[in-house]
């Protein structure tokens, strides 16, 4: 492929930098849930939006092994049914794979339009799989969380890929 | 258009390991298994177990500026409610004083009484301090996450409670955690006693998850009033007896219905327990059950055998 002229090039990603993301999303949930709002439904997931966002961006180095050990961590976290995050981030990241390549050529709002029903799946599988155990519904509240979830990845890609962004050759003049 | 990245090594062209589709076909039926072991076979405590102590630190990290903002709030804390908190102690206090002289004189009284009659004594209850992690994040459930695990002694089925009243019990033990599944989930039940009466029940969870208890199986005259002190009644093995659970808020009484419909608030803070008390269960004391006869199937007139 012929690059444009004045087309920027990322760095490579760092997995260090990978998993820090990962782990902080993973506290942001803990915190949201200890801290701030205790078991509303609707809040937003943040580690399903990393996930999906390093699924995207990086298929080789994060993709379904990941998405389920992180859901089987939430379950316990979350004292959930083992295996209902579990289900539902394997299946979002599968689905991120058979989309990533094309969702990159669409600016922030579109990226955000079209991983919403990413996020709804994941979200319908863990409240049809309460519902089968005999749990009721959590209410229309319930139905917020893929919205924002979408909503927050403009914002997401945006700080995500920050660091790769940064220039091959720092000098005085553009120290990052 | 996307953005190249500048890789120091090219993509793998031809090992790219199993496609997504055998992954996502793997690891969606190793969930349902895991769900379905969960569910119907109950064996995925050892799972749960190991992972808990994983994920451990992070949940303690996650907690630090919970604890940093408490500690501001309560440093900041104005003089008058401060001065407000210590009043209300303090009348608490007194009021406990004073059924507390009460108690003493009682319990000698039972206890002769009962050497009288030659009853069994009754066993005191041993209890430990725990303090309340964090709310479960599950919206569908009502748990809460103990700071004390099974190296410290926590059992499962232990009864919890607050300074109130009964909170509900110990449903899982992890070995620096436990879970209680409190008195207002739909899937818990507390037998209890109305102390007015000295009518028994079972009181259960609320089924639409409001913060309630329904208060079941009671005919629809049966002497229910609002206002009413539940208690537990002891008969369960596991609940010693006499902790106040609820206090009845709602009697409907349906003509369509045999059951009188009763809900009940919970005394104990099932929103908002900081520190809760676990109490072993009486049950370990009591004579063993007998054994439930098996009863021989019958054989079917005229059957092959």
């Amino acid at each position: 492929m012929i690059m444009p002229r004045g087309q920027q090039l990322l760095l490579p990603a760092n997995p260090l930098f990978i998993a820090t993301s990962l782990t902080l999303a993973l506290l942001l949930n803990m915190l949201q849930n200890m801290g701030l709002f205790g078991n509303a439904a609707g809040v937003p997931d943040f580690l399903a939006l990393v996930l999906l966002f390093w699924t995207v961006h990086q298929p080789f180095r994060v993709s379904l092994g990941w998405a389920f050990f992180f859901g089987l961590i939430t379950d316990v976290h979350e004292v959930a049914l083992l295996g209902q995050h579990a289900l539902s981030y394997t299946v979002m990241a599968y689905l991120a794979t058979l989309i990533h390549r094309r969702l990159l050529w669409f600016r922030g709002p579109s990226q955000a339009l079209q991983v919403l029903p990413l996020f709804l799946v994941a979200h319908a599988l863990s409240w049809t799989a309460r519902l089968l155990t005999g749990n009721s519904f959590p209410g229309a509240w319930a139905l917020l969380a893929p919205l924002l979830e979408a909503a927050l990845w403009p914002v997401v890609s945006v700080l995500l890929l920050a660091p790769q962004r940064r220039a091959p050759n720092p000098d005085e003049n553009r120290p990052l | 258009m996307p953005l190249g990245t500048l890789d120091r090594s090219p993509p793998p062209f031809f090992k790219q390991g199993p496609t997504p589709l055998t992954k996502l076909l793997f690891f969606g039926a190793l969930s349902l298994l895991l769900m379905v072991a969960d569910v119907r076979w109950g064996v995925t405590q050892p799972m749960r177990s190991a992972l808990s102590v994983v994920l451990y630190p992070v949940q303690w990290l996650a907690q630090r500026p919970v604890v940093v903002a408490d500690k501001t709030g309560d440093f900041l804390q104005d003089r008058e409610t401060a001065q407000r908190n210590e009043q209300l102690a303090r009348t608490q206090l007194l009021a406990q004083a004073a059924r507390a002289g009460q108690v003493d004189q009682l319990t000698l009284e039972n206890q002769q009484l009962r050497s009288l009659l030659a009853l069994r004594e009754r066993s005191g209850i041993t209890a430990q301090a725990a303090q309340v992690l964090y709310d479960a994040a599950d919206p569908y459930t009502r748990k809460m996450i103990l700071d004390k695990g099974s190296l410290q002694g926590i059992q499962a089925g232990a009864p919890v409670m607050d300074d109130a009243g009964v909170l509900g019990q110990v449903t899982r033990v992890y070995p620096l955690v436990s879970e209680l599944t409190l008195i207002t989930n739909r899937e818990h039940s507390v037998p209890v006693l109305n102390t007015r009466t000295g009518v028994r029940g079972v009181a259960f969870g609320e089924a639409s998850g409001a913060p309630l208890l329904e208060l079941r199986y009671l005919a629809s005259n049966a002497d229910v009033e609002v206002g009413d002190v539940l208690s537990t009644s002891g008969v369960d093995g596991v609940f010693p007896p006499g902790m106040p659970v609820a206090k009845v808020v709602k009697v409907e009484r349906r003509s369509e219905s045999v059951f009188a419909r009763i809900l009940c608030e919970p005394l104990a803070r099932v929103q908002a327990a900081q520190h809760v008390m676990v109490v072993d269960p009486v049950g370990a004391e009591w004579p063993q059950r007998p054994p439930a006869e098996r009863v021989a199937p019958p054989s079917r007139k005229g059957g092959p055998r």
